[in-house]
């Protein structure tokens, strides 16, 4: 493939046109960019809707574009080498710590970094000196260097964003990542490699101009895709039916039931609306006079928090939000016992100093697996043939070096008006206004898993993919305070004196739940025990969905195993058979079976007259809701293209992802185990999200003529509307032109 | 009677129980973690009973007296690994990757069933033992060595052999596991198993020493630069057969041997773990260290390393190869000391010294207790030092060093050309074959 190349114009430092073709590329840039969801690293994996791209179309449409774009068997042969060398740079460029030896000059940013590399990279050109000459040619600025390869590859002006989305496409998971860290950062913002749109483009194109003089062939290909795609119609009826058989029976069971009046029990919880909530909440409203309310797990705090032995710091809100203050986490204790606690940490940390130093380096690795060599291997033993026990042995040596200390938090950051502000703004958004208990538990949640990639997409997404203990225990520390309580009750909410907030952490993958500060006190005492039922009833619930597992006998054991196994790729089914997110008061669901697939939001229509909650609701964590919801969805229907590939497979890159084998694309999604049983046979029933919410038809419909979000989800079919109407007490279906729909 | 044919067609000597100890004892933990691993996987049953074989066939393999016998099951062996390599053949990139490592396998059978006819056909011996009785190398015979030798290699991914082993990651992580613990370590085995020959050629073990330098020195720097993890320990597999091929060029066949076992035991440890790795965090490890902690740490390195001569009883001849072992201990024990002389190297130094003394005579012990146990075959026999040696130690010395002085400004600073190129030629050079790469999301498939 011998071509020549034109040279790049010399006088371009006094060509006027030159910055408004490079505006112009580098809207192409942002405008095909947006085509692209984001993926969050895997430090705090953040569950997306791979179509995200398409929402503002509707969902027939989208699925259609989505197959023209995602799940196209093949590409254009070329297209691969192409692939191969983005993937091979992009991986050192945006590797967070894996490699020892980094690409060079990161600091500079991706396209200047690799510029000063690639034209010695003689895969990109191979004997050809005239391509050689062009790439060490290209303008400095990446929107320039973009512009000229693309005149170079001769893709007509118009055509540009088309094909730049191509590029994007082509290479979807790597082109999210870049999405994430340009549009959706967070606290990866102010990362010390930068990156833009733009340099990845023009990394991409430039590569393609090298390797693919005839890339502008792309386009034809596309549009012959495009000609000959599956209506998304056909896709869509399948989830409909699934759909139905779901939907008719919930609603009418939810339509049969009464409301109760109020009542003083003798303790509330508030668990996060996530749907691994529902089963719990159920077992523990059975042991006592106990009520469970549904709110985000987050607690309503925009906070970072911070560990102040370890330094490490994490946003603890949903990704929408920035957080607005720091939380300190130390030690309790007396100087002494934090003196203590802060050497401890320094000793693990000199362990593995010592063994990253020597492995980490030339030569001494010889040495070193010599030296460890027997240790590794008993400890793989133990690791595979008693992964319980091993476990407690880990726990044991570590809790010999550091001793396990409780953490109190530091919320000074947070004035005294905006605490009361986050106080009220939760109490009424989960509609606990009066009738306190005694004790009300705030219970974040979290998971524990063993060499898991996906660790953190089973955590709480309402905080960032953390855990959400810290949160719980800052609210709950809020509402204590007696200055809150008093600017509380001048707006009306009076909280009795005899009234404590304790904070809690629901593990999610063992049932168990951990209560922060004096939990020794007698009513925690009786809850303690009842949590521990409720942990009982749960395991027994959650092995009837492992096959492998033996019914009858130590369930808590079982399902604790799960979570410390190594070899363990399904510990949990994590949010897997999600269908429903539920707005109305706790009562109206206690009676029911809900078998974990729904998202649980208290709200109580009556005190929210203008609808500002239930705005809130439906704007914020519904939106939530149906992210995750069409994960799993797409995750299922293609797991190659939407979804991570089987668990077998699968490379850790750059600290940051995943790839499938030798090198691949970033693989985006939940992985196989995650939504399917075996091989073959689906776990995760794929269905779009449907919301119930128990208020006047009324007060919704105007509701979402004010929010383009929610015309959006609703009127493109992301998302179902279902009304129980107070009134009498029927249910309604929103239609996608917005009418209501009586289901009988 | 079939019982003594049969027990003509084995030998079961020390070797061959440390070997099948370390494959029983891996595919006991690869096995038992695969069994819930691989749950729902729609070729679990095959899957184990591929391994089983293989296993077996592996048993075979480091029993075998009858070069007939150990002919074949090398090659069953390695079909075996193979198709568990390949595991889902709807997998582009994985068939690709199966078709690579067995030309690769093929060519060291072809190079192995030549040198065993030319024993044969010289020796008019079947039996391995047989021929290693012979004395003195013919020509004919030093030629089936060099032939043996270069099966060795393509076994152990030894340079320019390397390419199959960074191509073999598309296999599910157990087979990884199972893989760089044991059939990689198939070249050190067969050298081990006819080192009375090498013992009698000085120019073979020079060319395996200076073979064995390079290849290690290559998979140490690309394991260093790679940002995947498979890649990484794939790449540091390479390097360490590598240091298994200077052993054994040195002269130290049971060192060699030991090196095999707890390295494969640390690699199969590592691969199955390898699901945690964006979880590891790296330390800053403040390079490059004051000139106090780096001298406190040579000495540290001195004491460790004559706690590790007094354990293992690879004993300091300043006129033997044993010096190339002994100055990687000591390299080894002034880079153990380094973090713990981080801070206030002067009043750190009294406990790095024990600490490093202690490391070095726990290393020294784990070495000896495989030399130890190998003694009888009177296989550690250490040869002259030559400037083949020297370089090599030498090199290896520098690049320590280099990463302690360089690594640090290099990460941030402007960087001359040639630093560059080299970066680039390497990254280049340790990337998989390009056909094994899933170029396209669509083109992987789990069924």
């Amino acid at each position: 493939m011998e071509t020549v190349l034109l040279p790049p114009s010399t006088d371009r430092m006094i060509d006027p046109l030159d910055n408004l073709y490079a505006t112009q590329v580098v809207d192409s840039v942002t405008s095909s960019f947006k085509k692209i969801a984001p993926f969050w690293p895997l430090k705090n994996l953040i569950a997306v809707n791979p179509l995200q791209g398409f929402e503002e179309l509707p969902i027939e449409e989208a699925l259609a574009l989505g197959h023209a774009y995602f799940q196209q068997p093949t590409l254009p042969e070329p297209m691969e080498a192409i692939n191969r060398q983005t993937i091979k740079w992009l991986s050192v460029y945006v590797d967070d710590g894996q490699a020892t030896l980094p690409m060079p000059m990161r600091h500079l940013g991706l396209f200047a970094a690799w510029r000063q590399l690639a034209i010695h990279d003689k895969s990109l050109y191979g004997q050809d000196m005239s391509k050689r000459q062009w790439l060490a040619n290209l303008p400095e600025q990446p929107a320039q260097a973009l512009r000229e390869s693309l005149f170079q590859l001769g893709v007509p002006t118009d055509e540009q964003e088309e094909f730049l989305t191509l590029m994007l496409t082509t290479l979807p998971g790597w082109a999210s990542y870049i999405r994430y860290r340009t549009d959706w950062a967070g606290l990866d913002a102010h990362h010390p490699h930068p990156v833009t749109q733009v340099d990845y483009l023009a990394l991409r194109v430039i590569i393609t101009a090298l390797l693919w003089p005839e890339a502008r062939t792309l386009l034809t290909w596309h549009q012959r895709v495009l000609e000959n795609a599956p209506s998304g119609g056909n896709q869509l009826a399948q989830l409909q039916q699934a759909e139905r058989t779901f939907r008719v029976p919930l609603l009418k069971q939810l339509a049969a039931q009464s409301l109760p009046g109020p009542h003083v029990p003798d303790a509330q919880f508030v668990f996060c609306i996530d749907v691994r909530s529902e089963p719990f909440r159920r077992a523990l409203e059975a042991t006592g006079d106990y009520q469970t309310l549904g709110f985000a797990g987050f607690f309503g705090l925009p906070v970072q928090i911070t560990d102040t032995v370890t330094g490490e710091s994490y946003a603890s809100c949903p990704v929408l939000l920035t957080p607005n203050h720091t939380i300190h986490e130390s030690p309790c204790g007396t100087a002494t016992e934090q003196q203590q606690n802060r050497s401890g940490y320094a000793r693990l940390k000199m362990l593995k100093r010592l063994y990253q130093s020597l492995k980490y380096t030339f030569t001494t690795p010889f040495a070193l697996v010599e030296g460890l060599g027997l240790a590794s291997g008993t400890w793989m033993g133990l690791r595979s043939l008693m992964p319980g026990l091993a476990y407690r042995l880990q726990d044991q040596l570590v809790r010999s070096i550091r001793k396990p200390m409780a953490t109190s938090s530091s919320w000074d950051s947070i004035s005294g008006t905006d605490q009361s502000r986050y106080a009220e703004g939760a109490l009424r958004a989960m509609g606990l206004t009066k009738n306190f208990a005694p004790v009300i538990i705030f219970c974040g949640h979290g998971s524990s898993t063993q060499n898991n990639a996906y660790a953190t997409a089973l955590d709480c997404g309402a905080c960032g993919g953390r855990h959400g203990g810290g949160n719980a225990r800052v609210l709950a520390g809020i509402l204590n305070d007696q200055q809150v309580r008093q600017e509380l009750r001048k707006k009306g909410i009076v909280i009795p004196d005899t009234t404590r907030f304790v904070a809690a952490e629901h593990n999610t993958t063992t049932d168990e739940v951990t209560l922060f500060g004096d939990s020794a006190s007698g009513a925690l005492q009786q809850i303690s025990q009842d949590l521990a039922k409720a942990r009982l009833t749960n395991s027994i619930e959650r092995l009837k969905q492992f096959p492998s597992s033996r019914p009858g006998s130590d369930e808590v054991q079982q399902t604790w195993l799960r979570s410390v196994d190594w070899a363990q790729v399904r510990p949990e089914w994590g949010l897997a058979r999600n269908a429903a997110f539920i707005v109305a008061p706790r009562a109206l669901t206690a009676s029911l079976n809900l078998e974990g697939r729904c998202f649980l939001h208290s709200y109580d229509y009556t005190q929210d007259p203008q609808g500002t909650i239930l705005t809130t609701i439906l704007t914020a964590p519904m939106v939530v809701a149906q992210w995750i919801n069409a994960q799993y969805l797409f995750s299922t229907l293609d797991n190659i293209a939407y979804g991570g590939g089987s668990k077998l497979t699968q490379n850790v890159t750059s600290k940051i992802g995943l790839m499938q084998g030798n090198a691949s694309d970033l693989m985006t999604g939940l992985p196989l185990q995650s939504v399917y049983a075996t091989d073959e046979q689906a776990y995760h029933e794929p269905q779009r999200l449907l919301t119930v919410v128990y208020a006047p038809r009324t007060l919704l419909i105007t509701l979402v003529q004010t929010q383009p979000v929610l015309q959006k989800l609703f009127g493109n079919g992301w998302v179902q509307l279902a009304c129980l109407e107070p009134e009498d007490s029927q249910p309604y279906l929103l239609t996608r032109d917005f009418q209501w729909q009586s289901l009988t | 009677m079939l019982l003594f044919i049969l027990g003509n067609f084995f030998h079961v000597d020390r070797l061959a129980l440390v070997m099948i100890t370390l494959v029983l004892f891996i595919g006991l933990c690869v096995g038992s973690f695969a069994y819930r691993y691989l749950k729902g996987d729609g070729q679990y049953r095959a899957f184990f009973v591929r391994f089983s074989l293989l296993i077996g066939s592996v048993i075979l393999m480091v029993s075998a007296d009858h070069m007939g016998l150990l002919l074949v099951s090398w090659c069953v062996s390695n079909g075996l690994l193979v198709r568990l390599m390949v595991h889902k053949s709807g997998w582009k990139a994985a068939r690709a990757a199966g078709w690579l490592a067995t030309r690769n396998f093929a060519l060291g059978a072809i190079c192995i069933a030549t040198a065993f006819a030319l024993f044969y056909l010289t020796t008019g011996e079947s039996s391995i033992q047989a021929v290693l009785r012979q004395s003195g190398l013919s020509p004919l015979m030093s030629l089936a060595l060099g032939l043996l030798l270069l099966g060795a290699m393509s076994q152990s991914a030894i340079w320019p052999f390397q390419r199959w082993l960074l191509s073999s990651l598309n296999s599910p992580t157990p087979v990884s596991a199972i893989m760089h613990a044991g059939l990689i370590n198939g070249g050190g085995f067969l050298l081990v198993r006819f080192a009375p020959l090498y013992l009698q050629s000085p120019l073979l073990l020079t060319g395996l020493a200076v073979i064995g330098f390079l290849t290690a020195w290559l998979g140490t720097f690309w394991k260093l630069m790679q940002p995947d993890v498979k890649r990484m320990l794939a790449c540091s597999t390479m390097g360490q057969m590598g240091f298994m091929f200077v052993q054994c060029g040195l002269g130290l066949f049971p060192a060699a041997v030991a090196h095999l076992v707890w390295h494969g035991l640390f690699k199969a440890y590592l691969f199955l773990s390898s699901g945690s790795a964006a979880q590891e965090k790296r330390i800053d490890l403040d390079y490059p260290p004051g000139l106090p902690a780096f001298f406190g740490s040579l000495l540290c390195g001195l004491i460790g390393s004559a706690s590790f001569s007094l354990t293992s009883g690879e004993t300091w001849f300043v006129g033997t190869t044993t010096l190339v072992l002994n100055a990687i201990v000591f390299l080894s024990g002034s880079q153990f000391a380094l973090p713990l002389l981080r801070v206030q190297p002067l009043r750190m130094l009294p406990g790095a010294l024990l600490g490093t003394a202690l490391a070095g005579l726990i290393y020294g012990s784990s070495v000896q207790l495989i030399t130890g146990f190998m003694a009888p075959m009177a296989l550690m026999q250490p040869q002259p030092l030559t400037i083949f040696h020297i370089a090599g130690l030498l090199v290896l010395s520098v690049s320590w060093i280099g990463m302690l002085f360089i690594r640090k400004p290099a990460k941030t600073g402007a960087l001359p050309k040639w630093a560059l190129k080299s970066y680039v030629l390497a990254l280049n050079a340790s990337q998989p074959h390009p056909t094994t790469i899933t170029t396209h999301r669509n083109h992987y498939h789990y069924r």
